[in-house]
């Protein structure tokens, strides 16, 4: 098949990927007002309540919320700094990360995770797990 | 055409990136629109396409991203700015494999069903690998490390938010190749004093807007 027409087959292919890819996103969109922390739902309202808030620095800017390492602590994982911890949002997008970087960082009042020791890929926006490893 | 030519033209066409990448790139992003999208779609396009159109050089559009992502983190601002850097980079290195099997004087896009898909699918594949590089080198940098499965479980939005950038690639590549029939042409007296002036203004007015933010 000569390059004029396989241009676009392929346009179409991608046309036909990206659109049955955004119904597959929209389908299974989460929409939670709690976070699961290792199996038990808590509300932001909860979390600050609990937990003691610390206000860090990251790429030039100061953000305050909830320290994620006495989040941790305070909903009960025994041997915190043996786990990994992965934050996932409500649109899927997910990082794992380290009890060091857990210990940098912070769940802010919008639920979002801002890390000083990471870069900002890893500031997951409507957070709804963090799952325990 | 001589080396010092294209030389002068990537800098030019990767500054002029670079800046659209720091200044209105980082707009995008503080309003929250899909600023990589929209970045990728019009503005990184419209510049490797034109360079291409115009130089008909291999390997330009490379160096282009290679200047164009330098100048990205000279702007520690708006978003991810060391997964921006290395997207653009990525990005240039994409367009070239793309593009190496067209012909030079672009016969194949002489229809416009051809100009609109070919910009669909650079725009696209442009894109959707910048990103899935970024995932991947990003935490890769950092000291959480990169996990697969956060990658995977990603992908369909990942494909899904490439969209945006398709349909804007599908509009660019064929206004450019509307362009092409107005004859420009530039005296090779005029050439590098322009070149050269407007790549030192992109770099000025992007430190300079770097240090406001920092002193502000």
């Amino acid at each position: 098949m000569g390059k004029e027409k396989l241009i676009p087959i392929i346009a179409l292919g991608i046309i036909l990927i990206s659109s049955v890819s955004s119904v597959y996103v929209y389908a299974n969109q989460v929409n939670s007002d709690h976070i699961d922390i290792n199996g038990t739902e808590y509300t932001i309202s909860q979390i600050f309540f609990i937990c003691k808030q610390k206000t860090i620095e990251s790429n030039s800017e100061l953000f305050t919320g909830v320290s994620l390492d006495d989040l941790m602590i305070k909903t009960g994982i025994s041997n915190p700094e043996k786990h990994e911890y992965m934050i996932i949002a409500s649109d899927n997008y997910q990082k794992t990360v380290k009890w060091e970087n857990m210990k940098n960082g912070i769940i802010t009042a919008e639920g979002r995770s801002i890390f000083s020791d990471l870069p900002k890929a890893f500031r997951v926006k409507n957070i709804v797990k963090i799952e325990v490893i | 055409m001589e080396k010092m030519k294209i030389f002068a033209g990537i800098i030019l066409f990767g500054s002029l990136w670079g800046f659209s990448e720091c200044i209105i790139g980082s707009s995008l992003h503080d309003l929250n629109l899909p600023a990589g999208a929209i970045m990728t779609g019009l503005f990184a396009l419209t510049f490797m396409f034109m360079s291409r159109m115009i130089y008909r050089q291999p390997g330009m559009q490379l160096g282009m991203g290679l200047v164009a992502g330098t100048l990205r983190l000279f702007n520690p601002f708006g978003g991810c700015f060391i997964c921006s850097a290395i997207a653009i980079m990525a990005e240039g290195i994409i367009f070239e494999i793309i593009w190496y099997k067209m012909s030079l004087d672009l016969y194949e896009l002489r229809k416009p069903i051809n100009s609109i898909s070919m910009g669909i699918t650079s725009a696209y594949i442009i894109y959707v690998s910048g990103y899935i590089i970024t995932q991947i080198l990003t935490p890769m940098l950092s000291s959480a490390g990169f996990y697969l499965e956060n990658l995977i479980v990603f992908i369909p939005q990942i494909l899904s938010s490439g969209l945006l950038a398709a349909i804007l690639g599908g509009i660019t590549i064929p206004s450019i190749l509307a362009i092409k029939k107005i004859n420009l042409t530039i005296k090779d007296s005029y050439y590098y004093p322009a070149t050269i002036s407007i790549s030192i203004l992109c770099w000025l007015i992007v430190i300079a807007n770097t240090i406001l933010i920092i002193n502000s």
